[in-house]
Order: C-alpha cells, then sequence, then structure tokens
C-alpha cells in the first residue's frame, strides 16, 4: 500500500561548501555556510527554519553552536551518531519531527574536515588509542578501516558471480566522467580502466586506490518543509515519495555469522520503499547510488532489485548509468570524484536533477538552460528527470533509500 | 583493570568485558573458545561472543573449546596498513574462518565465523598468495614475551573438501 505521507514532504533548499582537502577552517565555519546556502537556496532565511538535525563521528559541530551563528532558534533539534546511510534516514526523520508537531521546517547537516582532521578508519591520535570492545576481534587483527570491514563481503562476491577489477572499475569510470561536468568536484579528470586497475592496491582482491572515495572536507544540508509550505518557496519542491531509514540485515554488526554476506540492507527495504512510493524500478530516472567504494555501488544496484543478483557487473558496464543512459547514476560524480560527504552530495545532486537546475558548465543553468552535450566540460543535466532514487550505505548489513519525484 | 600489549597496541580488556575477555583468557590457555548456550533445550554455539543467545534468547551462556580447525570462508590482503602495529606485517592477509562446529546449522549458510591473520609456521604472515576461500585451516596461537596471547590461523595439510578459489592478484 502506498505511504499515508507520500508527497506531502519536499526538499526545499539545498547547499554545500567548496570541496577541498585543505578547508583552513573549524566545521563550525563550514557547517554555518552550507546551512545558510540550503536556508537562502529555499528563499528562506535562518528565522523561518526551526528544525536542525545532524550527523557525525565525533568530527563536527553541535546544531546549539550552529544556530548561534546564524541567529536562529530551533523548536527541535538532534545531532546523531552515523556516517553513511544516514541522510536518507533523516529525511524521514525530520518528517516524523514535523508530523509531531516539534517543528515546521528542518534544516539537515554534515560538516565535516574529512581529510585535513578526521579521516576515516582511525589514522593517526585515534590509531594509538586503547582497543576495547568489539574492536578487539577487528583492529587487533589489522581490520580498522571501512574498506577493510567491507572486504569480507566484497571478496566472496567476486567469487561467487565472478567479478574483475576491471568490472569494478567501470563505475570509476562512470563516475569520473560526470565528474568532469562537475565544476565543484574534487576530481574532475577523467579516468580509464587502465588507470583504476593499474593504481596501488588497498586491498587485495576488492580495493585499489582509485576503487576508494575522496577522503574531503566539505559540509552538506539540505531544508526539509511540508509541502504546503514548499509551494511558494524560490525553487521547485523535490517531493518525497517514499523513504527508508538505516534498515539492518540479520546479525546486524555480525552480519557475517550468517548467510550469505554478499547480501547488503537493501535486499530487505527496498521493497518497503518501493511499495511505499507506489513506483517501480522503471519509474526510476536517476540513480544515486552511494559510491564508498566502487563495490558498495554494484551491490546495492543488485539487491535493490535494479538487475538480479550477480547481473552488477553486466548493468555497471551496459552504459545504463552514464549520462545518456537509460537511468543515469550519481551525476555529480559521487563519492569517487566529487567528494565524501557521506551521503548527502548525492541527494543534493538529485534535487538539483529534479528541479532541472545542475550546476553544471552550461553557461545559463540557472535558466534552466541546458545542452545536453555530456562531453567533458559541458552538461550533466537529464532530460525531463521525474523521479529519483537514493541507495545510502553505511556498511554490508545497514542501508537508507529515498525516493523524490518532480 | 588489564591493559595487554599487544605489537604496541593496547588492548583493553577489562573484568567487565563479559563478551571478549573469554576468548583472549582461553586463548592465554591456547584453546580457542566461543560461547554456548546454557540452555539444555538449545545449546547452540556462537561465533559471535553476545550476551544472549541469538537463537533463543537464553542470558545462559559458558565457553566452549572447539577445535580450532576450519576453512576460509572469505579473505583479504592488506596492502596498505592504516595502523602503525601493521606497517611491517605489509602485505598481510586477514581470513574469515568458517569453523567445522555447527557449520550450516541452525539453517544452511549459518557458521561459525571468526576472524584472524593468516600467520606461516614462523608465525609471521603467510605469503598471500597461498591464501584460498576453502582451504584448511588451523587455530595457532602468537603469544607476547608477558604472556599475552591471541589466537590466529595457519593453512593446515588437510586436504580441501570442495573447490579453493582465489582471486589471482
Ligand atoms: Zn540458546
Amino acid at each position: 500500500m502506498e505511504g499515508r505521507l507520500k508527497d506531502k514532504y519536499a526538499i526545499v533548499g539545498v547547499g554545500e561548501t567548496e570541496y577541498s582537502r585543505a578547508s583552513g577552517r573549524s566545521t563550525r565555519a563550514l557547517g554555518v555556510e552550507a546551512i545558510r546556502n540550503a536556508i537562502y537556496d529555499a528563499g528562506l532565511t535562518p528565522q523561518d527554519v526551526d528544525g536542525m538535525l545532524s550527523y557525525h563521528g565525533g568530527d563536527s559541530t553541535p546544531s546549539t553552536t550552529m544556530m548561534h551563528d546564524l541567529g536562529m532558534r530551533l523548536n527541535f533539534y538532534m545531532d546523531c551518531s552515523g556516517g553513511g546511510s544516514s541522510t536518507e534516514a533523516l529525511v524521514g526523520l525530520a518528517i516524523g519531527a514535523i508530523e509531531a508537531g516539534m517543528c515546521d521546517t528542518v534544516a539537515i547537516f554534515r560538516a565535516m574536515n574529512g581529510y585535513s582532521q578526521v579521516r576515516i578508519g582511525g589514522t593517526g591520535a585515534r590509531a594509538a588509542a586503547p582497543i576495547g570492545g568489539s574492536d578487539l576481534l577487528k583492529r587487533t587483527y589489522g581490520v580498522a578501516s571501512a574498506v577493510q570491514n567491507f572486504a569480507f563481503t566484497f571478496t566472496r562476491h567476486m567469487m561467487e558471480y565472478g567479478v574483475t577489477g576491471e568490472d569494478l572499475a567501470h563505475i570509476k569510470v562512470t563516475h569520473s566522467k560526470h565528474a568532469s561536468n562537475n565544476p565543484k568536484a574534487l576530481m574532475k579528470q577523467r579516468v580509464t580502466v587502465d588507470d583504476v586497475v593499474n593504481s596501488r592496491w588497498i586491498v587485495k582482491p576488492c580495493a585499489h586506490l582509485l576503487d576508494c572515495c575522496l577522503e574531503t572536507d566539505n559540509a552538506t544540508c539540505i531544508i526539509v518543509t511540508s509541502a504546503e509550505r514548499a509551494k511558494d518557496l524560490r525553487r521547485p519542491p523535490a517531493y518525497i515519495m517514499a523513504v527508508q531509514g538505516r534498515g539492518v540485515k540479520p546479525g546486524g554488526d555480525f552480519h557475517y555469522q550468517y548467510a550469505p554476506i554478499t547480501r547488503v540492507a537493501g535486499h530487505y527495504i527496498g521493497p518497503r520503499l518501493f511499495e511505499l512510493a507506489g513506483v517501480t524500478h522503471d519509474d526510476i530516472d536517476v540513480t544515486g547510488c552511494y559510491d564508498a567504494f566502487t563495490y558498495t555501488t554494484l551491490l546495492q544496484f543488485e539487491d535493490y532489485g535494479f538487475c538480479e543478483k550477480g547481473e552488477g557487473k553486466e548493468y555497471v558496464k551496459s552504459g545504463i548509468t552514464d549520462l545518456g543512459g537509460r537511468r543515469p547514476n550519481n551525476t555529480s560524480g559521487g563519492h569517487l570524484c566529487e567528494g565524501y560527504t557521506h551521503g548527502m552530495n548525492m541527494v543534493i545532486e538529485n534535487v538539483r536533477q529534479i528541479r532541472g537546475l545542475v550546476d553544471d558548465y552550461c553557461p545559463n543553468w540557472e535558466n534552466g538552460e541546458h545542452s545536453y552535450d555530456y562531453a567533458e566540460g559541458g552538461c550533466r543535466q537529464v532530460p525531463n528527470v521525474n523521479i529519483t532514487m537514493n541507495m545510502g550505505w553505511a556498511m554490508p548489513g545497514v542501508g537508507s533509500a529515498l525516493i523524490m519525484r518532480k | 583493570m588489564p591493559i595487554y600489549d599487544y605489537r604496541g597496541m593496547a588492548l583493553n580488556i577489562t573484568e567487565l568485558d563479559s563478551e571478549y575477555k573469554g576468548y583472549f583468557d582461553g586463548a592465554m590457555k591456547h584453546k580457542l573458545v566461543v560461547k554456548k548456550c546454557s540452555e539444555m533445550t538449545c545449546g547452540m554455539l556462537r561465533g559471535e561472543p553476545g550476551a544472549a543467545c541469538p537463537w533463543c534468547g537464553s542470558l545462559n551462556w559458558e565457553w566452549q573449546e572447539v577445535s580450532g580447525k576450519g576453512t576460509i570462508y572469505s579473505y583479504q590482503v592488506i596492502t596498505h596498513a592504516i595502523m602503525p602495529a601493521f606497517r611491517d606485517w605489509v602485505p598481510y592477509t586477514v581470513v574469515l574462518v568458517e569453523l567445522d562446529e555447527q557449520s550450516g546449522e541452525p539453517n544452511p549458510g549459518n557458521g561459525l565465523r571468526i576472524t584472524a591473520n593468516l600467520l606461516n609456521d614462523d608465525m609471521e604472515p603467510e605469503d598471500p598468495e597461498n591464501v584460498g576461500i576453502g582451504k584448511r585451516v588451523e587455530v595457532v596461537f602468537l603469544d607476547t614475551d608477558e604472556g599475552f596471547s591471541v589466537p590466529h590461523f595457519r593453512l593446515s595439510d588437510e586436504e580441501p573438501a570442495g573447490e579453493v578459489w582465489r582471486y589471482p592478484v
């Protein structure tokens, strides 16, 4: 049955800072800029926003600080612990907070000096911190980073379904083409399959350097409000058809004790999402599929049902996911090329696709004028976008998803 | 409150650690142990030493020694160590080993799966070219000078039951 809240809420503002590896400032300064950009993008003032949600891994600045700098007063806020797949989940929680009458309009932000301050996986001072709890059975064996934590799933999938490094490289190649048409992207150079498979190994056999995302300094923000409130704002709303937040597969953190370890959370929450939205895969025009590593993208396409299990390697090589293809993926370049944001940039990009206002190299994109010429340094607007889908990843066992429409 | 030094890392294994302390207490006696549900009607082992039985919900458990024999279920070869403790081991292999006990129970695909490094007879990282899904392994214990010990695996002489797979890189 379709969801009771389908199309009743919308994303009305999006904003970010520069993506860099040397922000030269605090997460507070980054976050304030991104929140401000998103609020003004919506045509609102900071005083019009009375709710705030953020996610962090101990590497951000609280909402109660951000609101001060922007002269806001909040009726509701939560700063949640979490990384990837938090964006979509918090869109759902924002809707819940508004439905409960706790606030009317929510800013969701992520602020991180992901390269110059707190890097993924516990390097630097964190590498010397005492190891306790469930880390005793991981870090003691030299398993600390994200890809090291995911690698048993990736390697086993390579065996069961015959995936090669060359197959995976196509995901990076596609996203690099998209990033070459994104002035904001941290890495705009187009790469080849050879570039990827000849880059140095990080974890054999599933991740070369270019299979891994770009640790980035940045902040990002989206504004969620009711469809009623969205009607007279500055930008066309991106209506929220359905959302699923941080669904978990059996076993949770210890999913590898249960079978199959190659199955990811999308298998469980995908059917719920499509039913609530009342659409099918054929209705989706653009996807944003979390690319912390090339492999996270491939696994999610399979388990959300964009192809059969084991057919992901064909799907990502088919051209379907390229600009100009049937269903382009990560048109901003995603985490692999635009910058690592823990998922927010892929939702921001889909909002811009729905608006027809993608910020590419077309001189008059702000008026919605696009060439639809996807050559390097050109356009990245997909024509006639009606419905988009985001697939957020935390780990093999945990994910979130979001369907939006024009 | 014991903090053990292992390869320069500080392992904080406290009296309150009802999940993992027994695992290392067992290792110091050169026993590989898992938790066993104490419920007479259940008695299931569990690879992750959690606080309750995932199969029947019982809070009662005891440590149970297992054979330490198993089969490599998945693997990774880490060529870029982000932890300083592992820089002199690169490239090192981490294996997910399915123990012989309770394989495929209670449902197909379930098993007791233990993470550890794959070592050679010199207790150094095994040559990564020798790892393979399906290969047979047995537990070994890497002792420190202070009497602490960590369970690992090494390749055994047993023939694999089925095909062995390794990605050729
Ligand atoms: Zn039990």
